[in-house]
């Protein structure tokens, strides 16, 4: 064997591993799979294990139903091998005859792959209905040495899963001995089958079985014709066989060589009348084995290799899909799914009282004492009025529940409008996104989302929280400004010293240090944040312009401030939905996208259509 | 009139009537995509129908049918009796339709598209009564492209009456052609027929076999068309099983067979269609069944709700019990001094409450007013409510608060484009439409829950105010209003005049009425309080019951009236179509089809 020859078998090696690699990396494209695709049957049937230095040829007699391919099987077999049966669809399972000695030599469940191979038995055995692809395979003395000979299931019949392995063994084989009628030599699936086998360069021997003998004599040139011209079929030989039935059964059918001149052109003289019988086996067992195998081998790389319907097709597929997957991610992305605008404020008592907390525990010494002192009393105090006011206006909700509650309509607003985006996302029809998103909407969906994030949200605790974004902050401030830090420590300590006075005052009021800019301040805080689907960002904006425009002034220093910590209390909390809603609403479709949209990029992808051009210079 | 002729009359009655509904319910409309589909295609069946009954009595068609080789084209020159239609060893033969016929025969009632066809008048004992029409094969064209055999004999199908379903040993496995018979033989009566009787094995065995599946088979007739033909040629009667199909073919199907091989057809027909129409719906149910819990789930929920709060408030509200008991027990008890005293508490209380009936806080505390009072406090609070609708409402009076609503929407309508139903589901409500419904289920259920409230007010007044404790109340009462009598009495009658110690003054002094006023009060206060609070006992208890009682009760109606609306009306049709399909194979089941045609199942 010549080193091309080895080069191209070492390609196609890599080839069918770096596609199989490729169709699993591919598989959010949600492409068709590759078993059943032409091409890849041929690479992994016929390409992978034939490409040995052994040369074998794989005969198989196809055709359709009850038109007597057994028959012509026996005949090549010299014996019964293969039962017959006036009822169509008789053979169901691939019959194999085999040289003496090959079975040893080869591998036959790598050349027969997708077939459980079986040893033959009895001739009855390729009859019987089984859901397994089955191959009965016998050695026979008969059969030239390098030579498979096998009988076929039919082609047109109505048990589809007989095509399906007639075209598995129509793939691996090297020579077809096509059995032909008057009835069936122009039907639709006929054509269809041989038109693949003439794409794929087989040797073909047809053989016209059931001639009627001297009405037919001037019909069969025009029959070869036909078919010929619709599949493309060239024939090495053709034969003719007559309509003979016991002569059929009892094995002894003769053959008559149909002799037209000029074969290959088939420019339309009608032959000669055929008088010589001939041996099928002989002229078979004459064939130059190491020419068609390379013909052969060569037509079904030239498969695999086609622009339209080979690999090079499917390689466009993946690019193509990959491109779609690209615009509907592109899609997602360009329009944020989830907007929030005015997330509610979280109520300036809470706020307050958590600053006043931390800064409680900033106070030392005498400082400290007094502040404690004048608190417990100033609580001791408040206390009765606190129970006469909810004696006569009932409980009051707490400020964190309120909170809660407007959070939670927030929450609601920001679920609807995204509902109201993926409406108009499944409107626009995108055939990918398209069933992701029906099921997104329906209500399975939806409950669980609510459920889901009533359940987390009422789980939230937001005390602590709020508690710990104001000892972030309050640090911050410290370690930022420690002038103003230390200005207002002065100022807490004066406030100490004049607490008798102040206390009350204080405490009937309600406020600590940030004093009573905080109302307006918090009120007009407004939020947005926005999650980007498809880049699987969650980025929340705050109002930063009031934020800057109220620092400006040195007055607005701790308003300044203040806002600030509710802009942030307020970005945590919208960020904390977007994560939910990315993750429980849209999972991981939003990778997927990106995964998919890679697969071309990939180094799987690059090696196979390396490998690609390496084959189809060889070629 | 003979009676199997009445019964012909009725028969045909049933089956106009039974394509009248069919029109009536491929004219209703439905906002559901799978009955949209279901009238699509019933009025595309009701089309059909209507040429099949027109030509009722026209000549039947009878078509062959088959691969191609099969010798169709043999088969009806034998049929003929004489070579009418080309046959031969080329394949495809035939690619025109051949359309065989009497000279006389009046082709234009059949309504076939003449210009597609080979038209041939021959005068042939066998076309007195039917039109015999050679079709091309369906099984030599890959696709049915423009000018193909299978596009030509597609177009021809759905005129034939009877399919002669034509093969042989080599073709009756064929996939192809069974695959097109399968859509050919709707609304057709068949005849099976194996060829090439004098080279090939009888496969009528396994043939039938294959068929039996799918189809009824009562005859399969294995021919020799070539020898038939030749027979008929030189005037020797054809014999055997070609002899009867001839026979079949040419004096059973009279005039009256005809009409039945037509009707048989027009009701496999409607059959096949309606079966389809069902199957499709039936698909599609489930989703319809799962909004109708969704619904229902939702509905509970808002019910839930209004219970729970109807429960609290009237926990809550106990001045307004103690009002309604002791109005009730006054009521019963009619004029009697404890009576008296406790109608002018109630009454006192009643004042009260009716200057403050206008900042009542709750509709809850309006239904236990009483319903009467109630409904009309609530109605003009709803008027109030549409007029300021465009204000924001703080909260709902009875626990539907719009976050509620808005999540019971948001489910619903996923629900909703899960069962299809998407143009219910693109127009879904504001927060206020929202809000206005859920006053009207608000209302619907305080009318009931006002009835039994009322229902409770009066059994409780009835039980803890019976004859024992009126007579203990009443004495207790009297005998402070005894006491003093007497020690007036006594002053007036007998101090006065009989003391002999004139020293003091012998009447009761100012203090002494003053002192009894105010000792009056205090004791009738205290009666009336020991009373309420004996009417009040275990009415916690009581308020929990009919707070349960109300939670087993359903609302008729939720917050989706158009859709739960949507929803029954689906089922109805759905029945509709279920009695179409009963009726429709009771008529096919009653019908007399000529036995000796097969058909599909």
């Amino acid at each position: 064997m010549s080193s091309t020859y080895a080069a191209c078998a070492e390609h196609v090696r890599r080839l069918h591993s770096a596609a199989r690699q490729l169709e699993v990396q591919s598989r959010l494209l949600q492409l068709p799979p590759l078993a059943g695709r032409e091409w890849f049957e041929l690479l992994e049937r016929k390409l992978l294990p034939q490409m040995t230095d052994d040369a074998f040829l794989v005969v198989a007699v196809v055709g359709g139903t009850n038109i007597g391919k057994s028959v012509i099987f026996n005949h090549l077999a010299g014996c019964r091998a293969s039962a017959t049966s006036p009822f169509a669809s008789g053979t169901k399972h691939p019959v194999c005859l085999v040289p003496p000695g090959f079975a040893e030599r080869h591998d036959l469940p790598s050349i027969f792959r997708g077939f459980d191979l079986h040893e033959w038995s009895q001739a009855d055995a390729a009859l019987e209905d089984h859901p397994e692809h089955r191959l009965f395979w016998r050695t026979s003395d008969a059969t030239p040495s390098n030579l498979l000979i096998l009988d076929t299931p039919d082609i047109d019949g109505d048990v589809r899963v007989n095509w399906e392995r007639a075209d598995n063994i129509r793939r691996c084989a090297d020579v077809l001995v096509a059995v032909l009628t008057q009835q069936k030599y122009n039907d639709a699936a006929v054509k269809q089958f041989f038109r693949k086998a003439a794409e794929e360069d087989k040797a073909v021997l047809i053989v016209f079985n059931q001639v009627l003998m001297p009405d037919d004599e001037n019909f069969w040139p025009i029959w070869l014709r036909t078919f010929c011209q619709e599949t493309g079929v060239q024939p090495e030989f053709v034969y003719l066989a007559p309509a003979d039935r016991r002569a059929a059964e009892e094995n002894r059918l003769p053959f008559y060589v149909g002799q037209v001149s000029n074969l290959p052109v088939l420019s339309g003289q009608v032959g000669n009348l055929p008088h010589e019988t001939c041996s099928l086996k002989d002229d078979i067992s004459a064939l130059h084995f190491r020419e068609i195998k390379l013909r052969t081998l060569r037509g079904s790389l030239r498969s695999v290799l086609n622009p339209e319907s080979g690999l090079p097709a499917y390689l466009t597929e993946i690019e193509r899909r990959s491109a779609e997957f690209k615009s509907a991610s592109d899609l997602l992305s360009t329009h944020q799914l989830a907007e929030s605008k005015d997330w509610p404020p979280m109520p300036n008592s809470v706020v307050v009282q958590e600053v006043r907390l931390w800064w409680q525990q900033q106070r030392e010494g005498w400082t400290k004492k007094v502040h404690n002192f004048y608190n417990a009393i100033g609580s001791g105090m408040l206390k009765p009025f606190a129970m006469l006011r909810n004696h006569w206006q009932g409980e009051r909700t707490p400020p964190l529940e309120q909170y809660r509650q407007r959070e939670w309509q927030t929450i609601l607003d920001t679920v609807e409008s995204v509902y109201e985006r993926l409406r108009w996302f499944a409107e626009l029809g995108n055939p990918l996104l398209q069933p992701r998103i029906e099921k997104l909407l329906g209500g399975k969906s939806r409950v669980e989302l609510l459920e889901l994030l009533k359940t987390r949200h009422d789980l939230t605790d937001l005390e602590y929280e709020i508690r710990e974004l104001v000892g972030i902050e309050m640090e911050g401030f410290r370690q930022d400004s420690p002038q103003s830090f230390q200005f207002m420590k002065w100022i807490d300590h004066g406030a100490a010293a004049v607490r008798p006075v102040t206390s009350v005052c204080l405490f009937v009021t309600g406020f600590g240090p940030a004093g009573h800019a905080v109302h307006q301040v918090a009120a007009s805080t407004a939020l947005q944040f926005a999650v980007d689907i498809a880049g699987g960002t969650v980025s929340a904006v705050a109002g930063e312009s009031a934020i800057s425009g109220a620092a400006a002034t040195s007055a607005g220093f701790f308003e300044a401030r203040f806002r600030r910590l509710h802009a942030r209390f307020a970005a945590k909390r919208a960020s904390w939905l977007a994560r939910m809603l990315k993750e429980h609403l849209f999972g991981d479709l939003p990778d997927e996208l990106q995964m998919a949209t890679a697969v071309p990029q990939s180094e799987t992808f690059q090696t196979v259509r390396e490998t690609m051009g390496l084959l189809q210079s060889s070629l | 009139m003979a009676d199997s002729e009445l019964a012909q009359l009725e028969l045909f009655a049933e089956i106009d009537e039974l394509v009248r509904r069919l029109r009536d319910f491929v004219e209703a409309d439905s906002t559901w995509e799978p009955l949209g589909h279901c009238r699509a295609i019933l009025r595309r069946l009701l089309g059909r129908v209507e040429t099949l009954r027109i030509r009722l009595e026209a000549p039947l068609v009878v078509a062959t049918f088959g691969g191609t080789g099969v010798g169709k084209s043999s088969l009806v020159n034998a049929l003929v009796g004489r070579d009418c239609t080309r046959t031969g060893r080329e394949r495809p033969t035939t690619t025109l339709p051949v359309l065989i016929a009497n000279p006389d025969t009046n082709l234009d009632s059949l309504g076939l598209p003449l210009p597609e066809f080979e038209l041939v008048r021959i005068d042939s004992p066998i076309l007195r009564d039917i039109v015999v029409v050679d079709c091309p094969d369906p099984d030599t064209s890959e696709g049915e492209t423009a000018g193909s055999n299978l596009a030509r004999l597609r177009k021809m199908l759905p005129h034939c009456d009877v399919l002669l379903f034509v093969s042989t040993q080599q073709k009756y496995r064929s996939a192809r052609v069974s695959d097109e018979l399968q859509q050919a033989a709707e609304g057709c009566r068949l005849l099976f027929v194996q060829t090439h009787a004098d080279r090939d094995s009888d496969i009528r065995e396994d043939w039938r076999r294959q068929l039996a599946e799918k189809y009824a088979v009562p005859d399969v007739f294995f021919v020799d068309s070539v020898r038939a033909l030749q027979d008929q040629q030189v005037g020797r009667r054809p014999s055997g099983d070609f002899a009867r199909l001839q026979d079949l073919l040419t004096s059973r199907i009279a005039s009256s067979q005809r009409i039945q091989v037509r009707r048989a057809n027009l009701l496999d027909l409607i059959h096949t269609a309606i079966a389809h129409c069902r199957e499709h719906v039936a698909a599609n149910l489930p989703a319809i069944e799962k909004l109708e819990t969704a619904l229902e789930t939702q509905r509970q929920r808002l019910h839930d709700a209004m219970t729970a709060r109807l429960r609290d408030e009237l926990v809550a509200s106990q001045g307004l019990w103690e009002r309604r008991l002791l109005t009730a027990v006054t009521e019963r008890w009619g004029v009697s001094p404890f009576s008296s005293i406790l109608r002018v508490y109630s009454g006192l209380g009643n004042l009260i409450a009716s200057a403050t009936l206008w900042r009542a806080r709750s509709s809850v505390q309006m239904a236990l007013i009483g319903v009467v009072q109630g409904t009309r406090w609530l109605s003009s609070k709803q008027q109030e409510r549409e007029a300021e609708s465009s204000l924001q409402r703080a909260a709902s009076s009875l626990g539907l608060e719009d976050d509620l609503l808005r999540e019971s929407q948001l489910v619903l309508s996923g629900f909703l484009r899960d069962a299809k139903l998407t143009t219910l589901s693109s127009n879904s409500k504001t927060v206020q439409e929202l809000r206005h419904e859920a006053a009207r289920v608000e209302v619907q259920f305080l009318g009931d829950a006002g009835q039994r409230i009322d229902g409770m007010v009066e059994d409780v007044a009835k039980r803890r105010s019976g004859k024992l404790i009126r007579a203990w109340y009443e004495t207790l009462l009297l005998s402070f209003i005894g006491f003093v009598l007497y020690r007036v009495l006594k002053s007036f009658f007998y101090d006065s005049m009989f003391a002999e110690d004139l020293r003091h003054d012998p009447y009761l002094s100012g203090a002494f009425y003053i002192n009894a006023g105010v000792i009056f009060l205090l004791w009738s206060t205290l009666l009336v309080m020991m009373f309420t609070r004996r009417l009040r006992c275990g009415l916690q208890r009581q308020v929990d019951q009919l707070a349960a009682d109300l939670a087993r009760q359903r609302i008729s109606e939720g917050l989706f009236p158009a859709w739960e609306e949507a929803c029954r009306d689906i089922h109805l049709h759905c029945e509709t179509l279920d009695v179409l399909a009963t009726n429709a194979s009771s008529v096919r089941d009653r019908i007399a089809t000529p036995v000796q045609f097969g058909a599909a199942r």
